[in-house]
Formats: structure tokens, C-alpha cells, sequence
């Protein structure tokens, strides 16, 4: 058996019992958590529901079976693909979270972007010019932002652009009025802005403060030395030998951060009014809408895991040292 | 500008006007054509549009329409049916609809459709309680059967609720693109964010003003600053914000039964608990003289101004102003000397001089308990204790974070709860003892022979106009009753009103007393709004 095989059986290997383990620990959780579902459906109905009807509901849910003879019939559906039908959206799960996470998906990708290509060029002039004004500066900027709150951010965001300066849309993911089919890319670009700046705003700071130290560990290396002592300047040192060496931490940490970009992203969308996952998820939560959470919890898992597993084989490319399969080639 | 003087010619013009044109598309604060109306009035319902599930319950199901309906005066009036009659032992309702009903998709809506959405609504498992209902049949193609298994006077109101949806159409996709016969049909719904909606070329009353609707779904905050912006032509508002101002529109107030009261367990404890383990009873509460005397000793109107900022009023049972309000229920509160008389008379008295009346070595004491998040509760809850504390009774306020929390402790303390709704079935859930401490009904276990009697007659009358006089009775017969002359098993405090922010130039004609629900029942008439400039 060759190391690509192997490689790739171990990953698949991780990832059945990952995802076995997140589902059976978010069906605990859950089934611990004190709200009860139909209590929260029927809400404010209660004094026209008879208990007849309330107990319809229940069968309807499925909730009269004890919990773990849901979970396995649950889990025997999940197997074939089928995650079962979302409580309060009454829709299948994997139609949610298809749907919400094309709409999560922008605000994710561009402030993806956005924080990693600024989080890295940050890091690597505030590393390579260590203790000038500028390293301060963007030193002073990270360390401020990685300790704020992104919902708190996006207030204030909200604050200046929309409510006081009114250039930029105050809700939503396309105008008032226009649906998202018939919307431009502007006025889709346009509403994205905000909650992006707040995400990436924040998400910078992290690659940056990360890149930075990286930049100042190559640019005191032994290989860094030897070039300063045959005459190259400290750009030349950045550029051709340091920048190499600090981009694979930087793409790890790129891909490792989807997780917290999940997470931002729930904050971010609660605040901007934008109906991603993040808004469905919280939802779910409040309301007690145990099949959604669980494939919401599923989906995160995959979503990170993908993030790490990309992490791992660009290593092979940026760094040909440590390519899959570079054993045998030895 | 200076592109503009160095470039003339009319093809730079254009750009130049194409630019602005751009960026006015951009602009948020774009007057919106008159025939379109944006609401912002929350209210999205999250498993869709479907009246089988119980969407439509509030208001108008809009995108359906229904047998019956009420009017600005509660009055029930016809809709889709032309006439309607219940047999004399109350079990067998016939109901012959209009010929020239159509679905918004141009298919003919007829009494099979009507059979179809009742049978299936009993069957669905939603919020929709059929439970009474036998089976619906379609005799003809206008008339209608309803067999009920028991009479059910409340049963007319499932006719005013239950939007008719079309049995060809009908389906798992239905709840996301709704077709039906109402005033208005959906163009696209994008979930979290915004609906729209047109005129239904097809319907049979008269068409709306407003072609198109545009509902957005945001939460409070984010509406009111669309509000600010101009950007919305009507948004509801927690009465917290009613004292505002927003430029170009007008606060309108609607009054409601979206009430809020103390509920007192009515039995001692005797160390009992429900079978999911909480316990039942409270000394103190148990007692009617006290129940009384708070009733008397609230000062309701003085809560509805410091807390409602003048937006709503005092509250004298859950009904107040509904067909099935006994007027009886109202007295005059704010009386500490009448409640200092009804606990001395009943043997409450301050004999250790500590400020807090005693009967038995028993102190008047008990703990009034609300939902944490809910700020309107807190005050009302801080207020009571603070009024009733002048009359020698002491409580304790309690923030619970969640409604699972509370529902351990509601049958052993006061809790503070919001109720009122258009169908007097709330009532017998509210007040009947037989099922007493069964979820959220009756959670003090109040007990009267004689209450549950009219309850039980008005569920059992012939008719709705015949069971109004039972439920009146069953809150005051002159003698006994649930208010709080009988046995106070509540204190009603206040009625919110629903305050919304509208457009100056919007019409929204006379709006019906609403049930609990801040936000949808105001479109209960929309059909007849209208824009004046």
C-alpha cells in the first residue's frame, strides 16, 4: 500500500469518527438541554392547544420515543443521506442548511479573504521591520481587535455607516423589496460589505499577530543570517528567504481559522439581520429544533475538518520537503 | 464636476448620468412607488405559509381566505361561505360557500377543497386543534358537512382561523409557495429576511390598493433604524420606543387583550407534586382573602402609565372588551383601605409590627416570578410587589431565565403571565379544573364546582351567540366567578396596547382589538389600507 492511499484511508478514518462522535455528543447535549421543543413551537398558543392536540405534535416530532431509539433511527436515516426534517423550517435539514449556507457562504469566502491576505501582509511588514512605527502600529491594531467582540463591532459598524452616515444597507443580504434572484451583483456586494468589514476586521488580527512572530523566528535564523552576512538587505532577506518558511504556518492557520469564521459568522449574521447558517443555527438552539442542530453540527464539522484536510496537502505544495509520498521518492 | 466642464460632449454626459444613476440605485432611502408597501411588523412564520400547520391564525392568512371572518367590531361575518347553520343538538354544521371563489393559480375553489384543508389540518399535528371535529364532507360543490364527535362552541372559530388551501396543489412544498384564495399571492419569500407579495388577480373581493407588499423580517432594532431611514412604511415597536419619533410617520396605538396578570396557586402546599416532579401549592396564595385583596389594591392605571407609557390599559380579566367580557369584572382599584379590610376580615394582621400581615403564625409572603428576558414582565412584577407591600404582603421578584424553569415552579408561586387570544377556548384552558396543572393549563389548579358548570355549558351551547352568556357567567354570576370579586385566581394587570409606526400618508383603516402577538394581526384588514397624499 502506497502513503497516498494510506494517507487518504487515514483521513476517511478520522472523519467517520469524528463525525460519530459530534453527532452522538450533540444528540447528548441536546437531550440534556432543558427546552422542550413542542413548549417552544406552541409558544404563545398554549390556551388553544388542548392536550390532544399538544400530543399530536408530539407524535408528529416523534418526541413520545425515549432518546435513544431516536437516535438510532435517526442516525440510521443520517447514514443514507437523509438528515431528517428540520422542527421549526418543517423542510428537510439538508435543504436548510444548502440554503443558508449559500447565503453564508459570501460573507464567509470575502472576509476569508479579505482576513488572510491583509492578516498576512500585516504580519510580514510588522515582522520584518520589528519595533519601527509601523510594526507598533499594526501591533497596537491587532491587539485591540483580537480582544473585541464581533457583534460589538458590527454595532458600532452598523452605527456610523448605516444609521448615522447612511452609505451603507442596514439589513439583509439584498435591498428592500428585490429579491435575490433579481439583484444585482452590486447591491449584493453592497450588503455584504459591513458584516465582511466586521468579520475580516477581526479575523486580521489573528494572522496578522500569528505571522508576525513566525516572520520574526526566520528573520533571526541561521539561513537569515548567513544572507545578511553576504550583503542582502532586510527586504531582500523577507522577500527570497524568510517569506517561504512563514507562509506554510500562515496557510495552516489560514485554513484552521474556518472554525472561527463559523463562529464569527453566527454573531456577524445575527447582528446584520443577514439569513445565513449562523441566524439558523441560533435558532435552532433557542428553539430546540433537534434535527437541525444536529446536522448543523455535522455540517460545521465537515466544514472544519475540510479546512484542515486542505491545510495538510497544500503543505506539500508550498514545501516540497514534506509532499505526500515523499518517503519513497527518498 | 470637473470631468463633466473638460468633457461635454453628450456621450460623457451619459456616463456621467449612468454614474449617478448607479449610485442612486444604491442609495438606501429611495422613495418606494406608492403601490408598493413595505412592512416591517415581524411575524415570520419559520415553517412557512401553511394554514394546515396553523399559519394564518393570527390576522389574515393573507395568501388564503376563510370561511368567516370578524370584523373591526369582533362580529363574526361571512368570507368565502355565503351562509352557515348549526343543528339544533349542536354536532352537525353546514356551510355553503361562494361560487366564484378562485385559487390565485386561476383553479376553481370548491367544497372538496374545504373538506380537503379541514381533514387534513385534524390530521397534521400543527397548531391548528381540531380535535372536536369528526370529519368534513363535501355534500356538493358549494355545500360543505362538519360532523363534531362533542358540541364545541368554540368550534366557529376554527371557520375564522383555518385558511382553505386547494387539494390539487397542496403538498410537502406548499408552506414555501402558498397558492390560495386570499387577497394577495406570494412572488418570493426569502427566508430571514423578506417576503413579497402581490395582488391575487383572482380574488374575489375587491382588489387591495397595494399591489405589491413587502413584508421584511428583521429583528427589532434593525427595523426601527429602517424605520429611521425611511425605508419602511409601517413597523411595530415595543411600546418601550413608542414614545419616539420617527420623521414622517405617526404612532398608531391599537388596543388589544395582550394581557398580563398574576397568576396565584390557589392550593395549599401539602407537599404534593406533579409527576414531573414540581411541586404544587402555596399557603399564602391559597388563601382568597389575599388573592382579593391585591386585586383591589393594585393600582392598574398607574402601571399602564409608568410602565405601558400610556400605551395600554388596566386589565380586569383575560378577555377585556371581547363578545364573552363580563363587564362585572371591572371595580375600582388602587383601594388599600378595602384591601386592608377584606385581609383583617379574613384574619390577616400585623401582631409582630414587622410590616407584614400574619394569619396563623403564617406570613404573608410569596414569590412573584417572571421570564428574565422579558422587561415589561419585570416592571409589572417589581410594581405589584412594591403596591401590595403597603397592605402588609411581602414578595420577593424573581428573574427565571427560561419557560422550562418556570414551569417546575408555576404551580407552587405567583408567576407573571401574558395571555389573550380571539378564541374564548382560552378561557376553559385557563379556569376549567379538569385539566388542572396539565401543562400550562390552569397551573394553579384553581377548583370551583360551580365555574366549571358554565364552562362546560359554554363549550356544550348550541351556538357561539348562545355560549357568550356562560362564559360571562363563569367570570361573575353575581354571586361566584373567576374575577376578582369571585375568586380572584388571577390579577390581571394591563392590556398592552400594539404600537406601530406608520407612513403619514398610509391608511390603515379601523384596526380590530388584538389578540397576544405584537406584529401580524394588524393585517387583519389589509386588503382595505390605502395610501392618501
Amino acid at each position: 500500500m502506497n502513503t497516498t492511499t494510506s494517507f487518504w484511508l487515514r483521513k476517511a478514518g478520522k472523519l467517520v469518527l469524528i463525525l460519530t462522535m459530534v453527532s452522538v455528543l450533540a444528540f447528548t447535549l441536546v437531550s440534556l438541554s432543558p427546552i422542550d421543543p413542542v413548549t417552544a413551537y406552541i409558544g404563545m398558543d398554549r390556551m388553544q392547544i388542548s392536550t390532544e392536540q399538544e400530543q399530536k405534535i408530539i407524535e408528529r416530532w416523534g418526541l413520545d420515543k425515549p432518546a435513544p431509539e431516536r437516535f438510532i433511527k435517526w442516525a440510521k436515516h443520517a447514514l443514507s443521506g437523509d438528515l431528517g426534517q428540520s422542527m421549526i423550517f418543517n423542510e428537510p435539514v439538508t435543504k436548510v442548511i444548502g440554503k443558508r449556507f449559500t447565503t453564508s457562504l459570501w460573507l464567509m469566502a470575502s472576509a476569508w479573504t479579505i482576513s488572510g491576505i491583509l492578516g498576512f501582509i500585516f504580519g510580514v511588514l510588522a515582522g520584518t521591520n520589528r519595533n519601527s512605527l509601523l510594526d507598533r502600529s499594526i501591533r497596537f491594531y491587532a491587539y485591540t481587535l483580537a480582544s473585541t467582540p464581533s457583534f460589538w463591532l458590527g454595532l458600532v459598524l452598523l452605527s456610523i455607516f448605516s444609521v448615522t452616515l447612511g452609505i451603507t444597507p442596514i439589513c439583509g443580504a439584498t435591498p428592500t423589496g428585490i429579491s435575490p434572484a433579481d439583484a444585482t451583483l452590486w447591491q449584493k456586494l453592497h450588503h455584504l460589505i459591513l458584516p465582511a468589514a466586521t468579520l475580516s476586521v477581526i479575523g486580521v488580527a489573528q494572522i496578522a499577530l500569528h505571522t508576525r512572530e513566525k516572520m520574526i523566528d526566520a528573520m533571526n535564523s541561521d539561513y537569515a543570517l548567513f544572507a545578511f552576512a553576504q550583503g542582502e538587505t532586510r527586504r531582500g532577506v523577507a522577500w527570497r528567504h524568510a517569506l517561504r518558511n512563514v507562509a506554510l504556518p500562515a496557510v495552516t492557520l489560514q485554513f484552521a481559522s474556518l472554525g472561527e469564521l463559523f463562529g464569527g459568522s453566527v454573531l456577524a449574521e445575527q447582528v446584520f439581520s443577514y439569513p445565513g447558517l449562523g441566524k439558523a443555527t441560533v435558532e435552532a438552539g433557542i428553539r430546540g429544533d433537534v434535527p437541525l442542530l444536529l446536522g448543523i453540527a455535522i455540517f460545521s464539522a465537515l466544514f472544519v475538518f475540510c479546512g484542515n484536510l486542505i491545510a495538510d496537502v497544500l503543505y506539500g505544495v508550498f514545501d516540497p520537503r514534506i509532499r505526500i509520498g515523499s518517503e519513497e521518492a527518498r | 464636476m470637473h470631468y463633466v466642464k473638460s468633457s461635454p460632449n453628450s456621450r460623457h454626459m451619459n456616463l456621467v448620468f449612468m454614474i449617478l444613476l448607479g449610485l442612486l440605485m444604491l442609495c438606501p432611502s429611495i422613495a418606494m412607488a406608492k403601490d408598493t408597501l413595505t412592512l416591517a411588523i415581524k411575524g415570520e412564520p419559520a415553517e412557512g405559509y401553511d394554514p394546515t400547520l396553523g399559519w394564518g391564525r393570527y390576522g389574515s392568512p393573507l395568501f388564503q381566505s376563510t370561511l368567516l371572518k370578524r370584523n373591526e367590531n369582533m362580529k363574526i361575518v361571512t368570507d368565502l361561505a355565503t351562509s352557515y347553520s348549526l343543528s339544533k343538538d349542536g354536532l352537525l354544521w353546514t356551510v355553503t360557500i361562494r361560487e366564484d371563489a378562485k385559487f390565485s393559480d386561476g383553479t376553481p375553489l370548491t367544497a372538496k377543497d374545504v373538506e380537503y384543508t379541514f381533514n387534513t389540518a385534524a390530521q397534521a399535528g400543527g397548531k391548528v386543534d381540531l380535535m372536536s371535529l369528526n370529519k368534513a364532507e363535501a355534500k356538493d360543490a358549494t355545500t360543505i358537512l362538519f360532523t363534531l364527535k362533542k358540541t364545541d362552541s368554540t368550534f366557529v372559530n376554527r371557520f375564522i382561523s383555518l385558511g382553505i388551501v386547494p387539494k390539487a396543489s397542496h403538498g410537502p412544498g406548499y408552506a414555501r409557495m402558498p397558492i390560495g384564495s386570499g387577497p394577495y399571492r406570494m412572488v418570493e419569500w426569502n427566508e430571514g429576511q423578506q417576503m413579497i407579495a402581490e395582488a391575487n388577480p383572482y380574488y374575489y373581493g375587491d382588489a387591495p390598493y397595494f399591489k405589491r407588499l413587502v413584508f421584511l423580517f428583521t429583528d427589532e432594532d434593525t427595523s426601527f433604524a429602517a424605520a429611521k431611514a425611511g425605508q419602511v412604511d409601517i413597523v411595530v415597536v415595543p411600546q418601550a420606543l413608542a414614545v419616539q419619533t420617527i420623521p414622517g410617520m405617526t404612532m398608531h396605538a391599537v388596543h388589544s387583550v395582550d394581557n398580563r396578570g398574576l397568576m396565584f396557586p390557589t392550593v395549599p402546599a401539602t407537599g404534593k407534586t406533579t409527576d414531573k416532579g414540581a411541586p404544587i401549592g402555596n399557603d399564602v396564595t391559597a388563601d382568597k382573602a389575599i388573592r382579593q385583596a391585591i386585586n383591589k389594591v393594585i393600582d392598574r392605571k398607574a402601571l399602564v402609565a409608568g410602565i405601558l407609557e400610556g400605551y395600554g390599559s388596566p386589565a380586569y380579566s383575560v378577555c377585556d372588551g371581547l363578545p364573552w367580557f363580563n363587564p362585572a369584572n371591572t371595580f375600582a382599584d388602587n383601594d388599600a383601605d378595602a384591601a386592608r379590610k377584606i385581609l383583617a376580615d379574613a384574619g390577616w394582621k400585623d401582631s409582630d409590627g414587622d410590616g407584614i400581615v400574619e394569619k396563623n403564625g403564617l406570613k404573608a409572603e410569596f414569590t412573584i416570578i417572571y421570564p428574565a428576558e422579558r422587561s415589561i414582565r419585570q416592571y409589572l412584577a417589581l410594581a405589584s410587589a412594591d403596591m401590595i407591600k403597603k397592605i402588609g404582603i411581602n414578595a420577593k421578584v424573581e428573574g427565571k431565565r427560561s419557560w422550562d424553569e418556570i414551569k417546575q415552579l408555576m404551580h407552587s408561586n405567583v408567576i407573571v403571565f401574558g395571555w389573550g387570544s380571539h378564541d374564548p377556548i382560552e378561557i376553559y384552558h385557563l379556569y376549567s379544573s379538569h385539566h388542572a396543572g396539565d401543562g400550562y393549563n390552569n397551573p394553579g389548579l384553581y377548583t370551583n364546582p360551580k365555574v366549571d358548570e358554565y364552562l362546560d355549558k359554554a363549550l356544550a351551547a348550541p351556538n357561539y351567540e348562545a355560549s357568550l352568556e356562560y362564559w360571562m357567567k363563569s367570570q361573575w354570576d353575581g354571586e361566584t366567578g373567576t374575577s376578582a370579586l369571585g375568586d380572584a385566581p388571577w390579577a390581571w394587570l394591563v392590556n398592552l396596547d400594539h404600537t406601530y409606526f406608520i407612513s403619514d400618508h398610509l391608511n390603515v383603516g379601523t384596526s380590530q382589538v388584538e389578540p397576544h402577538g405584537h406584529g401580524w394581526p394588524i393585517t387583519a384588514n389589509i386588503e382595505k389600507w390605502t395610501w392618501i397624499d
